[in-house]
């Protein structure tokens, strides 16, 4: 299979192709187990292998995929002729950034390969976790575990031929219940990332029975509580939910293809604008933002992303400062072009396709916040005056240009001088993003820190769903409008 | 092509009954294009030819499934599938209800909802849409974007306990297009759905975006202050509101969950306003309809709402199972969801901005990154996007910055709704996440709901 990929790649560039790549997906194989208050609802193992051919021609991208891997001949030749066409509408004939060519592999740090593992082992360990769950007040109780694994070999018309292997375990669970108005409100607990490794040893049951005895306490809290009140206040987040405020409105603002134009259609742009990175101070001097794809028990880190650029650790923002961008090979091309300088020294590494039948785009890695020196959450909690701790994703919403946001979280706390006083429920908290981060007044230190993950986050069109990590401390944010 | 589809079926029905194991198959094939615009430039042109199959193996309370993307010659890998399936479902922990197994009763086949002619549209001709659809819009600094995404899509099924097949195959053309300024950051959106070739037109594309062109180039734009408002939603809202409404609304299973503004009670109570009329129609071709569910119950047009009176919840068959309740024909991958029109005789953003009114009006198109703050209220959160226009009371036009709304979805389409029009248009609602799976609502061109807060507003685009 290797050897025919690469005498298509060689017969495309001899047709008049710039760049041609293949990425083949020997196996793919996912298994999702959903049980709904013990109830088994979903048992499902997947498995799909393919191939997709990414062609440049005349500075357009033609792209192609099947599962059928008998005619491989026609594939190359759809994905060339898509560029063709493609080619007959270019503002900006697309150029790549350097790169090395590498021979190389990858394979994610795993003791125990969850697929090695019976599916009654599993079952078993869902079950178990259901029980802990099943407790006075839970209405509803929800046990999720996903397992991901995937071999992709790439090869590119610049001599690289990369091949990785990705392990992934996702699991949670949640508890709802409802309160004396009938309204549901819910808790869950997805672990943090701990240890080295990200294969079936980091299911720790003891763990998740702390965890389950707490967020069925705190749901039940959350049950009798008053509702969040309508006020300005300083927010203090807790990684249950810093990590998305991380994602939405640090992350998707600096991937460079929204910068620059390319998911209008869809996503969404960004506010921030070529002419900010080295100027705009993005948040206060507590923040410091990386893209990390180095950390190891991350699913943001993958080797080599889908350019074939080694993962890298990068500083997006430096101590308030805007610096950095998520970037791939065209994007910075294009970018420093338009800019008349250099931004961007080359990619990133952060070019990701979720599946050999889609094109890859700027992808978040590891977008991490550095921790601060404010101390542990009972440090931040002494230091705040009148404020309100927040955890759980419960909803979240962005404006197009990440430049707003509305965020609804499972459980608040409200402070008063120092003090955490009592449980309110329904909370929410907006703002504007740039507001937001200069406001950032506390960033709890490293005991507070938590690599959390994201399993689906949708981008492109086509659609794609990408796994990446976000590693957070605690933080406050002051002046932050609450319970609307 | 059909037959060999429904043969490997049989193959595989016929494999199973040898091994003893109960099973359904699902096949799902697609052949997906999609041009993609940005920066008015082609960024990506991509076709993908993909089949799955989905094995569900059944051992009386017990379930599994075994998924795959593979390739119609390739039945041995099939037939190990249904060993794994098999496999699987011997360590499936029993469910607490007796899941249902389809047993159909005859042969089904709907072809109704393809057209060929739209199936293998060329690249030439997606690209010439495209530049028809923006003849003379682009300039250096209003650039295009968008996706012309079409294809075909075919879903067959067989299980153990008939021979008796059901075969699905629809075609589809999602088409946006959006212009917006490189500087000023400002976008305007049109879009088209299509199930049929003829169901494509350019020229109505270009028409509503030279509209909102002209006023967002030369109008001069305002930071909204926050209060209440009288507001028109356009069909790319209102069909996205609507979808809200069909997972924490009129869902059965989820509302035995807890996840429902509306309970059993309000069965036969009113609960909207008297001018909003919801019906999952599936003779509407537009909405690539499914005329059987996929347990083979045959599917009429299903009130969902009458005059603002809660008619039923759908039932999907294994929420049925689980909950005790009759499945209502929505075990289907989507619905044919239509909200009739009212009096309104405003078919066009042009006459909607010439119609007169007693007050302000704030025309929000479409509703960006919604998502649901508190399911028991109905309570969604979403900023405006894509070409909003502040219509003054003495005719002039402003254009907005973007806003904030919170709100339920019981105030929405309460009392506090002013008109509806008489047009309908087709609002392609398909995300291709995943297998391709072509849907569409058909609402009013222009809903107008008074007084609705906006909680936040931009100071810029």
């Amino acid at each position: 299979m290797r050897k025919q990929l690469q005498e298509h790649i060689a017969r495309l560039r001899d047709a008049g192709a710039l760049y041609v790549d293949a990425r083949w997906y020997p196996v793919e194989e996912t298994n999702d187990l959903v049980m709904w208050n013990g109830n088994l609802k979903n048992a499902v193992a997947a498995r799909e292998s393919g191939v997709g051919v990414r062609v440049l021609y005349k500075g357009a991208w033609g792209f192609s995929a099947t599962s059928d891997t008998g005619n491989l001949t026609a594939l190359f030749d759809k994905a060339l002729d898509n560029a063709r066409v493609a080619a007959e509408r270019v503002t900006f004939p697309i150029r790549l950034a350097e790169k090395d060519a590498i021979q190389a592999s990858f394979t994610s740090p795993n003791q125990i390969d969850p697929f090695t593992v019976p599916l009654a082992d599993k079952l078993a360990f869902m079950q178990a976790m259901d029980a802990r769950l099943n407790q006075p007040g839970v209405f509803q109780r929800i046990c999720n575990l996903t397992f991901i694994r995937k071999q992709i070999v790439f090869m590119d018309s610049e001599g690289s031929e990369i091949e990785k292997t990705i392990v992934e375990v996702f699991p949670s669970i949640e508890v709802a219940g409802l309160d004396a108005q009938g309204e549901m409100h819910s808790r869950k607990y997805s672990p943090p990332r701990m240890g080295e490794t990200r294969g079936w040893e980091t299911l720790d049951m003891e763990v998740f029975s702390a965890n389950a005895e707490r967020i069925v306490r705190e749901m039940n809290e959350v049950l009798v509580a008053d509702n969040c009140p309508k006020d300005v206040r300083s927010v203090i987040l807790l990684p249950g939910i810093m990590f998305l405020q991380t994602h939405e409105t640090i992350g998707h603002a600096l991937e460079l293809d929204r910068i620059l134009g390319y998911e209008l259609a869809y996503a969404g742009g960004s506010f921030v604008r070529l002419s900010d990175f080295g100027t705009l101070r993005y948040g206060s001097e507590k923040l410091t933002v990386r893209a990390d794809a180095t950390t190891p028990n991350s699913p943001g880190s993958f080797g080599y992303d889908d350019d074939g650029i080694p993962a890298q650790n990068n500083l997006l923002i430096d101590k308030g400062l805007l610096v950095g961008a998520i970037t791939g090979r065209q994007m910075v091309e294009e970018a420093n072009a338009r800019a008349g300088k250099i931004i961007f020294e080359g990619s990133s590494g952060a070019n990701r396709a979720t599946s050999f039948y889609r094109v890859p785009i700027e992808r978040m890695t590891n977008i991490n916040i550095d921790p601060g020196d404010d101390g542990a959450l009972d440090d931040i909690v002494r230091n705040t005056e009148r404020g309100i701790i927040l955890d759980g994703d419960k909803s979240w919403s962005i404006g197009s240009n990440r430049e707003q946001f509305h965020f609804a979280t499972d459980i608040g706390w409200l402070v008063e001088d120092g003090q955490i006083t009592h449980v309110v429920k329904n909370s929410t908290y907006q703002g504007e993003t740039v507001k937001f981060y200069n406001s950032l007044s506390a960033v709890g230190d490293r005991s507070t820190w938590e690599v959390c993950y994201v399993s689906n986050c949708g981008k492109g069109q086509p659609n794609q769903v990408m796994q990446l990590g976000h590693g957070v401390p605690v933080c406050r944010f002051d002046n932050v409008r609450i319970g609307e | 092509m059909k037959d060999q589809i429904l043969q490997t079926l049989c193959d595989l029905r016929a494999y199973a009954l040898a091994k003893g194991v109960e099973a359904t198959f699902l096949y799902h094939e697609e052949d997906s294009y999609l041009m993609r615009f940005a920066n008015s430039a082609i960024s990506l042109n991509t076709n993908e030819h993909l089949i799955r199959l989905e094995i569900t193996a059944y051992r009386d309370r017990q379930r599994a499934s075994y998924e795959m993307i593979t390739a119609l010659g390739n039945v041995d890998e099939m037939k190990r599938g249904v060993d794994i399936a098999a496999e699987m479902v011997q360590h499936a922990q029993p469910l607490s209800y007796q899941p249902t197994v389809p047993t159909y009763t005859e042969s089904f086949s709907d072809e109704d909802a393809y057209d060929p002619a739209l199936a293998t549209l060329s690249n030439q001709e997606r690209l010439a849409f495209f530049n028809q659809a923006a003849a003379g819009l682009e300039t250096d600094e209003i650039r295009l974007s968008g996706i012309f995404s079409c294809g075909m899509n075919t879903i067959a099924q067989i299980n153990t306990r008939a021979e008796h097949t059901q075969y699905f195959k629809t075609s589809d053309a999602q088409i946006s297009m959006v212009l917006s300024h490189t500087a000023l950051k400002w976008e305007v959106l049109a879009e088209q759905s299509a199930q049929q070739k003829t169901d494509l037109n350019p020229d109505a594309l270009r028409r509503d975006l030279a509209f909102l062109v002209e006023h967002y180039q030369h109008d001069a734009p305002q930071q909204l202050p926050l209060g209440t408002y009288d507001i028109v939603f356009g069909s790319a809202a209102l069909s996205d509101l609507l979808s809200f409404m069909g997972y924490i609304g009129y869902n059965g299973g989820l509302m035995k969950r807890g996840f429902s503004f509306l309970s059993e009670a309000q069965i036969g109570q009113r609960v909207f306003s008297p001018q909003f009329t919801l019906t999952d129609d599936p003779t509407r071709r537009e909405t690539f309809p499914f005329r059987r569910d996929l347990m083979g119950m045959p599917r009429q047009p299903f009130p969902i709402f009458t005059e603002g009176v809660f008619k039923n919840f759908m039932w999907a068959q294994d929420d049925a199972d689980e909950f005790g309740a009759q499945p209502t024909g929505h075990t289907t991958p989507h619905d044919s969801i239509v909200l009739q029109g009212g009096d309104a005789a405003v078919n066009t953003l042009a006459e909607l901005v010439a119609m007169p009114r007693e007050n302000d009006v704030l025309y929000i198109p479409y509703l960006h990154y919604m998502n649901i703050v508190n399911p028991s209220k109905g309570l969604v959160t979403g900023s405006s996007r894509f070409g909003a226009l502040l219509l003054k009371q003495d005719g002039a036009v402003v254009v907005p910055y973007n806003v904030r709304l919170t709100q339920s979805l019981l105030d929405i389409f309460g009392d506090k709704v002013a008109w509806l029009s008489q047009a309908q248009v087709v609002a392609n609602t398909s995300m291709s996440y995943g297998a391709r799976n072509p849907r569409a609502i058909i609402v009013p061109a222009f809903l107008q709901v008074n007084e609705l807060e906006i909680s936040h507003s931009n100071p810029s685009y």
